[in-house]
């Protein structure tokens, strides 16, 4: 069944530039109108991928089949009637009418000693429908916006009338709203007229959000190939980009979601250099207050813990997000005794102990016992004295005489969070 | 609408044009031949139209003034027109360069250096009744051409760049060498400096004969890729993935439009401006499409040298000024005024 179907197959590619290797050993199958994003940082061969499969790139190893023929026996017409690339951009160097430049799409099928017929004029209104530039057929292409260019592209490509689309980044240098836009023309592409569509796509979400399968490719070999759900989490998107992301979930179309950990203030390659990495730092946690330090600390590179936070509490959901263990207590309860030995255990096997400016009331009271605790036994206290802690009293006054002892007994006090990295 | 039917219009006009300067610029020169016998004279050549026409009345002396002496002239230059022209728009669209014109990448400078080996060294014999300095400046411009086009294309694919480089580069060398050996031949200077600026008075009925179904070939051959060279225009990559096999027409193209060139220049001598402006000025008429430009600038190039050609030899009368001077004084205020006037941006 899938095989009747595999309109693409790459088998063993290998390809070298210069000498240098790009792509490694690549094999994979592409069904019938799947809808495939590339994904990968710069410099992991997915140019080149798409170069080699519209035959643009020649001098490779191993072998790609399209429509179960082997490219190597193909013309570069006959490819072209069966895979049209969007490029990300298209400079002209002169300046054709919008439908001059639509019907170049028509090359594959006009003979070299032919004119243009009926048909080709037919294909050329119908993709110019569908990009919706039919209004402006006769403005020239180069006196257009860029968005308004790139869906002349789209249509260029859709006039080879081709099973397979093969998408060369072609909105990363579009605004946010044409992103989207193309993304929508491509998914009804896709469904509605059975495209078959691989993409490069530069930004990670909208890939995820919309493919059917995602292709992980990391130093020209496929670091994974399979659904989004299958293949995308802050492990493999660490390795493949070597970036710290957070995975979420989209509230509205429940798809994964990954978005970028930003570390306000802090040159990432300086501090993740100088951060001790074998130093144990373990956060008073609530109502939010954690957080940045959580997400400052983790990404310089310590080992980072939490605790007692409560289960509907930002600062877990950020935790979680960070992949670092913590202490929970349930929402709205006052912490039990159960959670406060777990934290005092952390808070014990922990080199350093930051408070943030978390605000007190009766239920996490228990958080600050358990730092004046670890103080009067000895252990390294960072107080982060954002906000006045009288206004961040709710217990009448006792939080206020707690904190002010902690201090008392030499607890280092900074003013921001940046000034933490200094005493660490 | 369809390209050809629009093609077919302009090149009808232009047609109708060229008809009506040719009889002009035939009546006109040292013996004055009125328009209606010019006319009597040129149509009693064309096949079937003599028959109704009765020329036995009129100065015989005219009749061999206009048929050995200005026809062979006008359609020699008709025809260098045609090339330069051509050849321009061709180099034009694959270097995608608005400065390119049919000497881009050293044939004028090849043609140069041969014709000045041909006039100073070898004296006397010619091949098949064409001059020796035809057949060097031929050898040369092809010579140069091959070398060009060796050096750019090492590595399988022509670089364009290259093409432009080492085009310049040569060309300066050559051109070095030809001022050399003028250096050392004075005598022969002036003929040289004459024969690099350009001219038709060598014409004949023979040389034409010979040039025009080589230049007509090869320009029918090169048209049938004016579709890819479109395309060739969005660049290499692109090119090849709307299905154009891109370095084998860069290839064909190339070739065929330095042989056009070197033919052009080893019977005219380098008539500068045509080339490049006759593209320029009908890409603003006509538009970038190169089905239509490239026939329609081949008949305005033909046109414009005919032209030229036609005031050189007659402003100053009895002297001939070189062709090269006029296409180049009064065309290029000519572009020049067009290029401000027109709020069209074609490259």
């Amino acid at each position: 069944m899938s095989r009747k179907r595999k309109i693409l197959s790459v088998k063993n590619l290998d390809f070298s530039y210069n000498s240098r290797k790009v792509l490694d050993n690549i094999s994979f199958n592409v069904e019938k109108e799947d809808f495939i994003s590339i994904l990968g940082p710069n410099g992991s061969g997915k140019s080149t991928l798409v170069n080699l499969i519209s035959k643009v790139l020649i001098g490779y190893k191993g072998k790609i089949e399209i429509g179960g023929r082997d490219i190597k026996e193909l013309n570069p017409k006959d490819i072209a009637k069966m895979v049209a690339v969007v490029p990300q951009y298209t400079n002209p160097g002169f300046s054709f009418t919008v439908a001059e430049m639509v019907m170049m799409g028509r090359h594959p099928y006009i003979s070299r000693f032919g004119t243009e017929e009926k048909e080709d004029f037919d294909v050329v209104r119908g993709a110019m429908e569908k990009t919706k530039i039919l209004p402006f057929a006769n403005r020239k292409f180069t006196e257009l916006s860029g968005g308004e260019k790139q869906r002349v592209v789209v249509a260029q490509a859709l006039a080879q009338d081709s099973s397979i689309l093969l998408l060369d980044e072609p909105t990363s240098h579009l605004d946010i709203n044409f992103q989207i836009e193309f993304m929508n023309l491509f998914l009804s592409l896709n469904k509605k007229e059975n495209k078959t569509i691989i993409g490069i796509f530069h930004d990670v979400n909208l890939a995820i959000q919309n493919s059917k399968k995602i292709m992980l490719l990391k130093e020209g070999r496929i670091f994974n190939f399979g659904s989004g759900e299958d293949i995308i989490n802050r492990e493999s998107i660490r390795s493949v980009f070597g970036s710290d992301v957070f995975i979420g979930r989209n509230p509205v179309t429940k798809k994964l979601y990954v978005s970028p950990v930003f570390n306000p203030g802090v040159d990432r390659g300086i501090s993740s250099q100088t951060a001790n990495k074998y130093l144990r730092v373990h956060i008073i946690g609530g109502g939010g207050a954690a957080s940045p330090v959580m997400n400052l600390l983790h990404s310089s590179g310590y080992m980072v813990s939490c605790g007692v936070i409560n289960t509907l509490d930002t600062d877990l959901d950020t935790a979680q997000m960070l992949g670092i263990p913590y202490v929970t207590e349930a929402p709205f309860s006052p912490i039990s005794f159960v959670s406060q030995n777990k934290n005092i255990e952390f808070i014990k096997s922990s080199d350093v102990i930051i408070l943030p400016a978390v605000e007190f009331g009766p239920g996490n009271f228990s958080n600050l016992v358990s730092v004046k605790e670890a103080i009067s036994s000895g252990e390294k206290v960072i107080v982060i004295d954002e906000k006045n802690i009288r206004g961040r009293d709710h217990t009448g006054g006792k939080a206020e005489k707690l904190y002010r002892r902690i201090i008392e007994d030499g607890a280092i006090v900074v003013k921001s969070i940046n000034e933490v990295l200094k005493h660490l | 609408m369809a390209t050809g039917t629009k093609t077919l219009r302009y090149i009808f006009i232009l047609l109708l044009i060229l008809i009506l300067i040719i009889i002009v610029a035939a009546s006109i020169g040292a013996a004055k031949v009125s328009l209606k016998d010019t006319s009597l004279i040129i149509a009693s050549f064309i096949p079937g139209v003599n028959n109704f026409i009765n020329v036995e009345d009129l100065n015989p002396l005219d009749i061999v003034i206009i048929s050995q002496i200005r026809l062979p002239r006008i359609f020699l230059s008709i025809f260098v027109g045609i090339a330069l022209a051509g050849a321009g728009v061709i180099f034009q669209g694959l270097f995608r360069n608005p400065m390119a014109d049919p000497f881009v990448i050293g044939v004028s400078a090849g043609a140069a250096f041969g014709a000045t080996i041909g006039l100073v060294f070898i004296t006397g014999v010619g091949l098949l009744g064409i001059s020796t300095t035809t057949i060097f400046a031929l050898l040369g411009a092809l010579a140069t051409t091959f070398l060009v086009y060796s050096i750019s294309s090492a590595r399988g694919k022509v670089s364009v760049t290259t093409l432009l480089l080492s085009g310049i580069a040569l060309s300066a060398m050559l051109s070095a060498m030809t001022s050399f050996i003028m250096i050392f031949r004075v005598h022969n200077m002036a003929k040289i400096i004459f024969w690099i600026m350009g001219g038709l008075t060598a014409a004949s009925w023979y040389k034409f004969n010979i040039i025009a179904p080589m230049i007509v070939v090869l320009m029918i051959i090169s048209g049938f890729y004016m579709r890819d060279l479109n395309i060739i225009s969005l660049g290499d990559k692109r090119a090849a993935q709307l299905g154009v096999q891109t370095e084998r027409v860069k290839k064909i193209l190339l070739i065929m439009a330095s042989l056009i060139a070197a033919l052009a220049v080893s019977v005219s001598g380098i008539i500068g401006f045509v080339g490049l402006l006759t593209p320029h000025i009908l890409r603003l008429i006509v538009g970038p499409d190169h089905k239509i430009l490239y026939p329609t600038s081949a008949v305005a190039g033909g046109i414009v040298l005919l032209m030229s050609d036609t005031l050189a030899r007659t402003i100053l009368m009895p002297r001939e000024i070189p062709v090269g001077i006029i296409t180049s004084i009064v065309g290029v205020p000519f572009f020049l005024y067009l290029l401000v006037k027109s709020k069209k941006q074609v490259f």
